[in-house]
């Protein structure tokens, strides 16, 4: 099974970025950049500063790679999925919102900020900011670094469920109680993959028969991996 | 494309251990609505949940004493088998120990750790995965199952379903306002918000020609799935049933089935009023002057978040069996969009498929079509 790999959009501790931009240097061992509304979206967006800042990233990171794929405006619904890999999830927005109920015995507890305590709760964002109608899903895995929702986005355009999905990570910097056990470069990056060539097409990714992925035929081991070969050949 | 069997399902819930006391426990109209004990709800909405009785973990979440009473008596899982782990909050217990200063060890509360002890309790080995879609994330995650047997990526899928009922979660519900005061009453004209649940499932699923080379018995089919978003809002779902129709429809054409062949809808039916509102619009839209039998569960269990997919999978495999949807308990009134279609008295199942049907938050709509197994 193989895919047009058709826009790459990032947020990491080396900035915002497109395929099209170009990078040496994606993924790296910086904090995020504090993602302000204007430096995503050029018109106000009401929801935008109410958000988690996990929610802000992802979303932020879906934004870039779709507008990369120049498939960032719409005027109809879109049957475009998303899977998310994460490995901490919304966990710090969790730790957050746990705070607030604690006060007065939950009765302070904040309808808001419970709202984004799911993985998956920037993907409802996204489909309302982008009109996403497919399956749009957040998954948590034990090996290769976002590569397991990159199979199961080409499993999804191999069945012809969508036309387009984007898969990619989105991780916060682990919170207070897990940054000395936990170890990886935060950050979001998503690609847009599809069953035909984009304006601005990278190649394409396939699935080995082993279940491994190889981008333009190399042989990638990580979406960090799979963007460096992606964007500098 | 290879056809997907189920071979083995159980499920835990406050009605207790097994499919048996969950299907004769809802065919009784029993309730496990009870007051909460686990933690004070003074300032919530609502004293009550569907607790599993007896759950004690130690120092350890209750999430493990949960999966390893769905594991006993389960049979023996293939080591090849690809795990797919459904749980919105998985360890969420830990989580508020912690933050009220107990000594948690924090390494306990990464998913990927969750499903490493999964893997290491079911005995599975190879590539696993936690899929997390709200309230839809088993059924995605029965999708999801169903998808690498269809394609050929493996022959067994083990699909485990986990959630728990929290302080965390129940605050959440409180004030969004979504909870019932008393129990939740799902597709009822005078429904007042959910009642929490929490509880398992575990569904063994395999490629045809696997299950027989086993010589596994198999208890039903995956026939269609399918799954699509409202684009609407966060937290409510959409007025026109959009997402649900389209998810219903994919999952109609990937069985290749019309709608005259559904005989029964397990619907999410969370008593919420927007909820169940939507769901009648889309079952009506679906099925036209059809009195489809529908039921929710959530009235007997309550609502158990991440698992309710999968354990309303189970036991819709055993209604197939049984040729009976159960009641739908907790029904007094029917809202008048819900009359023949919803009961509080059982409904025979005339004919081989089942829908199963959930939404949650972020928009999400996900569905599974169910075939009868061997006889």
């Amino acid at each position: 099974m193989s895919a047009y790999l058709n826009g790459i959009g990032w947020v990491t501790g080396t900035g915002c970025g497109m395929g099209s931009q170009g990078s040496e240097l994606i993924f790296a061992d910086l904090p995020l950049p504090a993602l302000a509304r204007r430096d995503v979206f050029a018109e106000p967006n009401q929801r935008f500063g109410r958000m988690s800042d996990y929610a802000k990233l992802g979303l932020a990171a879906l934004a870039f790679a779709l507008r990369d794929a120049e498939l960032e405006s719409w005027s109809e619904k879109r049957p475009f999925g998303v899977v998310a890999g994460t490995r901490l999830g919304c966990l710090a927005t969790d730790l957050d919102y746990q705070r607030t109920v604690l006060l007065e015995g939950g009765g302070l507890a904040s309808p808001n900020l419970f709202a984004y305590t799911l993985a998956n709760c920037f993907l409802g964002d996204a489909a309302i900011q982008f009109g996403l109608t497919g399956s749009l899903l957040a998954v948590n895995e034990t090996q290769s670094a976002g590569l397991g929702a990159l199979t199961m986005a080409l499993d999804q355009l191999a069945l012809k469920e969508e036309p387009v999905v984007l898969a990619g990570v989105c991780d916060l910097a682990p919170p207070e109680p897990l940054a000395d056990v936990k170890h990886f470069f935060p950050g979001a990056a998503f690609l847009v993959l599809g069953d035909a060539p984009g304006e601005h097409c990278y190649g394409s990714i396939s699935m080995a028969a082993d279940g491994g992925i190889e981008c333009n035929g190399v042989r990638v081991e990580s979406m960090a991996e799979l963007i460096a070969a992606a964007v500098n050949g | 494309m290879i056809e997907v069997c189920i071979t083995a399902a159980q499920t835990v819930t406050g009605l207790g251990t097994g499919l048996d006391p969950l299907f004769d426990g809802i065919m009784a109209g029993k309730s496990a609505v009870a007051p909460v004990e686990r933690f004070g709800t003074a300032r919530y909405l609502s004293p009550n949940a569907c607790c599993v009785p007896g759950l004690a973990a130690g120092e350890d979440s209750l999430l493990y004493p949960l999966l390893e009473r769905l594991m006993e008596g389960f049979p023996a899982v293939p080591a090849d088998c690809r795990l797919l782990l459904a749980s919105t909050k998985g360890p969420v217990d830990l989580m508020e120990r912690l933050q009220r200063g107990e000594a948690v060890d924090p390494a306990e509360l990464p998913m990927e750790r969750v499903l490493s002890r999964v893997a290491g309790r079911c005995g599975t080995t190879g590539p696993a995965l936690n899929v997390n879609a709200a309230c839809a994330s088993s059924t995605l995650a029965l999708a999801r199952a169903a998808q690498l047997i269809a394609l050929g990526r493996c022959e067994a899928a083990l699909v485990i379903c986990l959630d728990l009922v929290s302080e965390f979660v129940f605050s959440g519900f409180s004030a969004l306002q979504a909870l019932s005061p008393t129990r939740c009453r799902p597709f009822d004209r005078n429904r007042d918000g959910l009642t929490l649940g929490e509880g398992g499932a575990a569904l063994l699923l395999m490629s045809r020609e696997r299950a027989r080379r086993e010589e596994r018995k198999v208890l039903g089919v995956v026939a269609g799935w399918g799954a699509a978003n409202d684009a609407t809002h966060i937290t409510a779902p959409a007025r026109d049933a959009c997402g649900l129709i389209q998810t219903v429809r994919q999952a109609l054409a990937r069985a290749g089935l019309t709608t005259d062949a559904i005989a029964a809808v397990s619907a999410h039916g969370t008593a919420t009023p927007y909820n169940d509102q939507m769901e009648m619009t889309a079952l009506r839209a679906l099925f036209p002057g059809r009195n489809l039998p529908v039921h929710s569960v959530k009235g007997a269990i309550g609502h158990t978040l991440g698992a309710a997919g999968g354990i309303e999978a189970a036991l819709a495999l055993k209604c197939l069996e049984a040729g009976v949807l159960p009641p739908t308990v907790g029904l007094i009134e029917p809202d008048p969009e819900g009359v023949g279609l919803v009961s509080d008295a059982a409904q025979d199942i005339r004919g081989d498929f089942v829908l199963s049907t959930n939404s949650g938050f972020g928009g999400v709509n996900a569905a599974v079509i169910l075939g009868r197994g061997d006889a």
